[in-house]
Order: C-alpha cells, then sequence, then structure tokens
C-alpha cells in the first residue's frame, strides 16, 4: 500500500458467519472513486450482511475493509459516517412529523453555544438541492411529501454530511418511473464529480442503464465482477440466479370463459381527501385471463382493490362474484371465492410475529382439515404447511416453525403466493406480487400467475412495472385519478401508449364509461 | 449446551430468575442498610433480616434461647397459597391481554366489580333459601360476569373509537372505585358492627340449618382438604381454582382456534382483518376475558370465607389489580409462568409478616422491601433484553442476511442522532 490504491473502499475476503450458515463467504467488494457500482444479488444473496458489515453493525470473521488503500475498522455506524459513508435505506429513516430541514440536520446539526443555527443550515440544504436538482420543500413536514421526496430528502441528508460514498439500497422500489429516470440522472451527477456510488438492486435494466460495473453475489458468495459494457442482462441473471432464466413471461393467448368478477359503477371514498378514491369504475374480470389494472402509484388502485377484497367499504355501485352479490358481504364471506395477495405484505399479508405455519392457515383455521370442536389440528397444520413450502420451495431457516420476521422479503411473499395460490378460489386479486422482488423470484411469481390462469382463475392483477403489465396481462385497464381511462390489448400497445393512458393524456373510455 | 441456552423459553425462564434474584439481593442489602442505620436493630437483627428476606417462608419462630428457627410452616405455606390466589389471576388477566396486544391496567377495576358483583350476590340471597354450594357458584359467576362487562368498556371503546385502552382503563378503575362504594353505602348489606366492612365474614361462618344458624356452614370456598394439609392456614380450593383456570388460559391460547383469532389481532390487527378476522370483536373479547380472570381472583379471594372487603374503596384501588402486572412481566406471559410468579409475590407478602413479627423492622419498611423486590423483578424484561442482546451479537439468527435485521435498522438510527 505505498501510494493510494485506485479504489476508495475495498472489502477483502469477507466472511460473515451465523449459526448454520454462511451469509458473506469470502467476499470482495471494491468500489472505484467515481464509479457507479452495481452490487447485484437474489434475496437472500448476503447483500444486506455485506452492508452491515461495511456500517460496522456485523464484525466479519475474516477479511479487512479499507479506505483509500488503508485498513480501517468499522466499529459502529458512527466509524462509517466519520469515513465519509452514507446509505438510502431501502426503508427510509426518517421522522415523519419532523420537518424536512429538521430531518436533514437531524445529527449534524451546526450549533452556537447550544443553539441551532438553522438560517446556515438551510443555506446549505438549499444550495445541495438546487445544484442537484433535487427539489424538495423544506418546511413540509415528511409525513405529507410523496415517496420520491422523501428519497430526495434521504439523498440531501447523506449530501448534507458530505459524504462521498453514497450507498442506495434497492431505491427504485417505491419510485414512478419519471422518478426512476431522475434519480439515474442524480446518480450520474454525483458520478462525474467524483463520488462513488454502490446500487444494490435486482432490477438488471436499472444497473444496465446506470452502473458501471456489477459484482455478483449468489448465496453468500462472490461470483464475480463485469464491467456492464462487457455484459447483458442474460448474463448477469445467469450469474445471478445460477442457471438460465427466463426473463420473458411465456403463455399462450388467453381463452376467456364465464364472467368471475363484475364491477358496476364502483365507487370508494379516499382516505385523503373528499373526492372519491375510486369513482365510478365498471369493469369484469372473466375466468382464464389475467386483467392488469395499471397507473401510477396512488390513483385509486389501492382503494379499488381494498373496495373488492373489503378492507375498505364502497359508498355506491356493485361487485358481483361469482353471480353473488358481494358489495356489502364481510371479509370472511368474500374469501370464499376470491383470493388476495395484497400490496402490503407486512401490513396484511403476514402476521409477522407468527410462524410460517401460523401464517400458512390465516384464513383456514377454522376449515374442519385445521380444527376440531375449536381446537387447532397442530399436526394438520404443520403437514399442510410441510406441503407448501415443499411445493412452492419457500425457502426459511426452521420450515415451519420459523417467525415469519425472521424471512427473507421474497420468501415471505412465495409464502403468501403459496397461501393464496393453494386456496384455489376462482378469482386471484394479485396487488404488485413482485414488488421488491428478484428476477428468479419474479419469474416464479409470473409463471404461478400463468399457471393459475390455464387452470381457469380469472386474475386481476394490479401492477405499476410497466414491463410486468405489458408481459403479463391479457388485458390492461388504466386508472387515472380514480377512473378507467384506457382498456388496451397488450399486443396491439407499447410503454409509450400506454405512458399517455396512465399521465392522463389519453382517454378511450368514456366519463362513468365501462369496460368489458 | 449452546442449543439450551439460545432456546427461548431458557432464555425467559433465566432472565425472571435472575431478575427475582437481583430483587431479593437487593432487599437483602435494604434490610442490612436499615438495620445498621436503626437504633433498636442490631447488627445480628440485621443479618436476621436478611436471611428472612430470602427464607422467611421456612421460618417458623424462634426458640427458647431467642434464635431464629427454621422447618417447614404449614401455616405460612397455607397463607401464601391462599394470597397466590388472586394475584395469579390477576395476573393471568393481564398476560392474556398482553398476548392480544393490549395492556390491560384496568384489573383493578375488574377486581373490584368482581368484588362486588360476588358479595352483593352472596349477601343477598337469604341463607337457606338455596344450597349453600349453589349460593357460593351463583356469587362466583355473577362477579365474573361484572368484570367481563367492566374489562369489555376499554375493549369497546378501543375496538370502536380506537381510543388507548390504557386511558379507559385508568378511567374505568376510579369509577369501579367509587361504584363500589356507592353501591354497599346505599345497601343494606354492611356489617352491622362495623360499617365500613360488609357482612359477609357472617355469612361465611354461619348457615341456616333446620331454621338455627350453625357455625362453619357458611357459603365459603370448600376447602377440599387443604386446611389438613397446611393447619393453621387461610388455604383453600382458590388455589386449585387458579391453577386450573392457568391452565385453561394455557390452552385456550396455544391450542384453541379463538386463541388463534386473539393472537392474530393483537400481533397485527391489519393482518387479522385481511383474513376474515373480526378484529373488534376480538379486541373487546379479549378485554372481557381478561376481566373475567381479574373479577374471579377477588371472588376467590373474598368467598373464601375469612377475609373482609372494606368497601370503602373510592380513594384506593386494591393492589392486588395492579401487582397483577409484575406477576406477569415477571412469568413473561407465560399463564403456567404466572402460578409460580404469584406464588412468589405472596411468598414476598408472607416473609414481610414473618420480618414484621419476628423482628424490630416494622411493616412499612418490609411493605418498601417487598415493593423494591417487585419493582426489580419486572426487570426480567430487561433482564431478558440483555440476554439476547448478548446472543444477538454473537451470533444473529440464520436467516437475518436477507434483511438488515430490527437491531440493525435501529443501530442504523445511531449515525443521526
Amino acid at each position: 500500500m505505498e501510494n493510494a490504491s485506485e479504489y476508495v473502499i475495498e472489502m477483502l475476503h469477507i466472511t460473515k458467519e451465523f449459526p448454520g450458515i454462511k451469509a458473506n463467504d469470502d467476499i470482495t467488494l471494491q468500489l472505484k472513486k467515481g464509479e457507479i457500482h452495481a452490487l447485484l444479488g437474489e434475496n437472500g444473496a448476503g447483500k444486506s450482511t455485506l452492508m452491515s458489515v461495511l456500517f460496522g453493525l456485523y464484525q466479519p470473521e475474516q477479511g479487512e475493509i479499507r479506505k483509500n488503500g488503508q485498513v480501517v475498522r468499522i466499529n459502529d455506524p458512527n466509524d462509517a459516517t466519520a469515513l465519509g459513508i452514507g446509505m438510502v435505506h431501502q426503508h427510509f429513516q426518517l421522522i415523519d412529523v419532523f420537518t424536512v430541514l429538521d430531518n436533514i440536520v437531524l445529527g449534524a446539526e451546526t450549533t452556537r453555544m447550544g443553539f441551532l443555527q438553522k438560517k446556515e443550515a438551510r443555506r446549505k440544504v438549499e444550495e445541495l438541492s438546487r445544484r442537484y436538482g433535487l427539489a424538495v420543500d423544506l418546511d413540509a413536514r415528511v409525513e405529507d411529501i410523496t415517496v420520491g421526496m422523501q428519497q430526495r430528502v434521504e439523498i440531501l441528508k447523506m449530501l448534507y454530511r458530505d459524504n462521498e460514498i453514497l450507498i442506495f439500497d434497492e431505491p427504485t422500489a417505491v419510485l414512478t418511473p419519471q422518478e426512476i429516470n431522475e434519480l439515474m440522472n442524480t446518480m450520474r451527477e454525483f458520478a462525474g464529480e467524483g463520488k462513488s456510488i454502490l446500487f444494490i438492486t435486482h432490477k438488471l435494466n436499472e444497473i444496465m442503464a446506470v452502473a458501471d460495473r456489477v459484482s455478483v453475489l449468489r448465496k453468500g458468495r462472490y461470483i464475480g465482477t463485469v464491467n456492464t459494457a462487457d455484459t447483458d442482462k442474460r448474463q448477469l441473471s445467469n450469474m445471478m440466479v445460477g442457471r438460465d432464466v427466463q426473463l420473458e413471461v411465456v403463455k399462450t393467448p388467453a381463452s376467456p370463459g364465464e364472467e368471475v368478477l363484475r364491477l358496476e359503477h364502483f365507487s370508494v371514498p379516499s382516505h385523503l381527501h373528499k373526492r372519491n378514491a375510486v369513482n365510478d369504475v365498471s369493469f369484469s374480470v372473466r375466468a382464464g385471463e389475467i386483467v392488469c389494472i395499471s397507473g401510477i402509484d396512488g390513483n385509486g388502485q389501492t382503494e379499488l382493490v381494498h373496495g373488492i377484497t373489503g378492507l375498505d367499504r364502497p359508498n355506491g355501485g356493485t361487485v358481483t362474484l361469482c353471480g353473488e352479490n358481494i358489495t356489502h358481504d364481510s371479509i370472511r364471506r368474500r374469501g370464499k371465492n376470491m383470493s388476495h395477495i395484497p400490496e402490503d405484505r407486512h401490513k396484511h399479508g403476514l402476521v409477522l410475529d407468527f410462524t410460517l405455519e401460523q401464517n400458512m392457515v390465516l384464513q383456514r383455521y377454522l376449515d374442519p382439515e385445521f380444527q376440531r370442536a375449536g381446537f387447532i389440528r397442530q399436526d394438520a397444520v404443520r403437514s399442510y404447511a410441510e406441503r407448501l413450502i415443499e411445493q412452492y420451495d419457500v425457502r426459511s431457516g426452521q420450515g415451519p416453525v420459523t417467525v415469519a420476521r425472521s424471512m427473507s422479503g421474497g420468501n415471505q411473499q412465495k409464502a403468501i403466493i403459496a397461501r393464496e395460490v393453494d386456496r384455489d378460489k376462482p378469482l386471484i386479486i394479485a396487488v404488485q406480487p413482485t414488488r421488491g422482488l428478484d428476477v428468479g423470484a419474479i419469474e416464479y411469481i409470473h409463471a404461478q400467475l400463468v399457471s393459475e390462469r390455464d387452470r381457469g382463475k380469472a386474475v386481476l392483477l394490479v401492477s405499476l412495472e410497466l414491463e410486468e403489465v405489458m408481459s403479463l396481462s391479457d388485458r390492461i385497464l388504466v386508472m387515472y385519478e380514480g377512473e378507467l381511462v384506457g382498456e388496451l390489448d397488450p399486443r396491439q400497445t407499447n410503454v409509450q401508449e400506454l405512458g399517455l393512458y396512465m399521465a392522463g393524456a389519453k382517454r378511450n373510455i368514456g366519463e362513468g364509461g365501462s369496460a368489458t | 449446551m449452546k442449543g439450551f441456552f439460545q432456546k427461548e423459553g431458557t432464555v425467559k425462564l433465566l432472565s425472571s430468575l435472575l431478575s427475582i434474584l437481583t430483587g431479593l439481593v437487593v432487599g437483602g442489602i435494604l434490610v442490612l442498610i436499615v438495620g445498621i442505620f436503626s437504633k433498636n436493630i442490631s447488627l445480628s437483627g440485621a443479618w436476621e433480616g436478611v436471611r428472612l428476606i430470602f427464607a422467611g417462608i421456612l421460618s417458623t419462630g424462634r426458640d427458647a434461647a431467642g434464635a431464629l428457627t427454621w422447618g417447614f410452616n404449614p401455616a405460612n405455606v397455607g397463607n401464601m397459597l391462599f394470597r397466590a390466589t388472586p394475584l395469579i389471576m390477576t395476573g393471568l388477566s393481564v398476560a392474556v391481554a398482553f398476548k392480544t396486544g393490549l395492556f390491560n391496567i384496568g384489573a383493578p377495576g375488574q377486581y373490584l366489580m368482581g368484588t362486588l358483583g360476588s358479595l352483593m350476590v352472596a349477601l343477598s340471597i337469604p341463607a337457606g333459601t338455596l344450597p349453600r354450594g349453589l349460593i357460593w357458584l351463583l356469587a362466583f359467576l355473577c362477579g365474573c360476569l361484572a368484570g367481563a362487562l367492566w374489562g369489555a368498556i376499554p375493549g369497546l371503546v378501543k375496538a370502536l373509537l380506537n381510543i388507548n385502552e390504557v386511558l379507559a382503563c385508568i378511567m374505568t378503575n376510579w369509577i369501579a372505585a367509587n361504584l363500589v362504594t356507592w353501591a354497599f353505602d346505599v345497601s343494606n348489606l354492611k356489617n352491622v358492627v362495623e360499617n365500613t366492612k360488609t357482612g359477609y365474614i357472617y355469612k361465611s361462618s354461619y348457615g341456616l340449618v333446620n331454621g338455627q344458624y350453625v357455625a362453619d356452614q357458611g357459603v365459603s370456598t370448600a376447602k377440599l382438604g387443604l386446611d389438613r394439609l397446611f393447619p393453621g392456614s387461610q388455604v383453600n380450593a382458590g388455589i386449585l381454582i387458579a391453577v386450573l383456570a392457568a391452565v385453561a388460559v394455557y390452552i385456550l391460547m396455544n391450542k384453541t382456534t379463538l386463541g388463534y383469532e386473539l393472537k392474530a389481532c393483537g400481533a397485527n390487527r391489519h393482518a387479522a382483518r385481511y383474513a376474515g378476522i373480526r378484529d373488534k370483536r376480538n379486541i373487546v373479547l379479549s378485554m372481557a376475558i381478561a376481566g373475567v380472570l381479574s373479577a374471579a381472583g377477588a371472588s376467590l379471594y373474598y368467598l373464601s370465607g375469612n377475609t373482609e372487603f372494606f368497601w370503602t374503596t373510592y380513594q384506593s384501588l386494591p393492589g392486588e389489580g395492579f401487582n397483577g402486572i409484575p406477576v406477569a412481566l415477571l412469568a413473561m406471559n407465560n399463564p403456567i409462568g404466572v402460578v409460580f410468579a404469584g406464588i412468589f409475590m405472596a411468598m414476598l407478602n408472607i416473609v414481610g409478616l414473618q420480618l414484621t413479627k419476628l423482628t424490630a423492622y416494622n411493616e412499612f419498611i418490609t411493605d418498601v422491601i417487598i415493593a423494591v423486590i417487585v419493582y426489580l423483578s419486572a426487570f426480567s424484561l430487561v433482564i431478558r433484553m440483555l440476554l439476547t442482546r448478548r446472543r444477538h451479537r454473537e451470533a444473529p439468527p440464520a436467516q437475518a442476511q436477507a434483511k438488515p435485521p430490527e437491531g440493525a435498522e435501529n443501530a442504523k438510527g445511531g449515525d443521526e442522532t
């Protein structure tokens, strides 16, 4: 280490072992100054552990960390901050009731004799915000601003601390396509100024678009580092998953049968404003087809699903499921004929403190199969959970008795899919079923939905991912400001046209009109 | 061995035992300090106090030479079991609510309502009109019902208006305290001699047989031979009922579909609702069950036949209600653990009595010491946290690598604060 190394941060031969598993097995990651370096890996590949090591949350059994060629010891996050390492977490670390400015300066306040010097801070933040085009409203409270703006606040937090190594942990999972583009531009700008960026993701498109180099991890092992210029999506996905991955959905044309779900003039009130979140929507879904509700996040998709599934009460119109009017039925009664893969898997999908087997029977614990005279048949639950785990390849530390909270996001989602698909109902409602998941899991979930369709299920899919919408659906309905504004055939449209509908610039269904 | 120490149950048990020990040690030190600085307690007297703190339950008095004697003291043990009964019940009450995500600080109110319900019924039914066992049963059930209603109120408020159950519980506690005083004040069920008490002790001692009041034929809890096992004590079948209740709660929470629902609502109300479970009903139900348990504790205590109830409760809430909280904490909300925690707390009570009886320590200092022990005992959660944190630092759970674990999230806050 005679002279300064070309790498700002090097993690060399890092091994971190947890009981029964090597989360990181001899992993080397070298970050050059001024580059955008993507860290690619499936859920559970060891990305987060590696970052925790970098932040001093774990001490590795073997290996060392170097900054500019010098070996450094990072014992806690404060050491990491002192070395100029900053991170935008996947789940933002903001205080909802504080203003944007307060959040940015929190922990790095300028004070004079114990008094906050907010003016100086404000000047600095405003300057940063202008320079990088990161528009934020400094006086708004975090709870009132959009997710995109919250992310910009997180980025400004790093900049405010003069961090030069910026880590983005799955930053695009919560963003709209436009916001993703903006973020990419910002990242390029940072790199151009000599900041180094570590970009954790499993979205291949984004890597190809913005990264200079990619390091791939798989099951705790280091697979390799490649230049994005010398590789393609297929090679990257092979490196990540360890086998050939079907990036495109394979499916035959749909042969829709009977009508399963029908909505007529359906409206759901909003929790946020006085208008209806879903306004006078009519459509139907038939057996054997995948109908996708597409639109930019927050245009009423969530409320629409909540209205259909009973989580929210509608204030107009009717829902007919399998010929029965279920508009005012209880959630349990509706569950008789529908499965629901919920948007928020932590809030609705799982009881995180329950074990996997307990979660597997969340709706079914009253079935005679699982209870006798009010007593749960533990053995039946166990063997049922074991079958689902086996059949749907849900991976967890201790099988049926794993606490759901300790499972990886992808496997949590797989568990929900297993539970919902196995309930075998005529209608499956899947809301953003692949959000935040890796290529392997996405491939699996898409295949599941297609095979359920082919078995004659009606599938109502809500997705924000344009690619998913285009490849998976048989019919696309576009929602804009609570109304259906377009019905499209994915084979006869393209992303650009879809985008126009999503932005409200185009419309092929009249006011209050219906699509069937 | 490592596996054994990593089991959650072991950690729970270990932390409870450690906190009990800490509490006793600190209590012992306190006794020593008080003894050293007190004029009328000698050093040897202080040492006797320390010994009593640890083993007061086995004290049998003093011999002719004035030295403390030790051995099995049936009266002490019997009284301990008797006093444990209401503590176990309120402990169960708090534990059930905890398991379903609710903090039942309303146990004192439910306890009072249970007292009101059972004593009112027991006293209002004239002796001889019904078999005495039936009167007892009716009184007991009525007490439970009153508790269920009182528990359901905070539950309803929480379920329908989303008002924190702690607030509602505290308010209903004081409503109960005043209600009980009022109800007895306007009734004719007062003790004729001392009218701050109820007349129950008379009814429990004398029963109407062939038109004559006969001693030992009153409405009181059956002894089932326990009085022969522990002669000279107040013990009765109440302790057995409490143990049965603990087993029943354990089965309810762990083996039944109802317990599954209750726990699901407590752990994640949204997911429970998503699955079609009626979350509101379950919140009310779980508070009602908690109310029944507290009230049953009161009924068992006051229907025993050897306790008097002072109905002027408007100024203070019964300690048995609040003590359910440390009992539940100490037992880590495990129903079976609650039995042992309740007995331990009752033992402290007996130890306090022994200390007052046998040494120059007065009853107030023994109360302080008991309070210290209880307080430290409730630290079991803290100790458990320390135990698991040490374990986590050494070896986080195997699956944690997929997501930044909980601890990591918190620790990350470190770079901002």
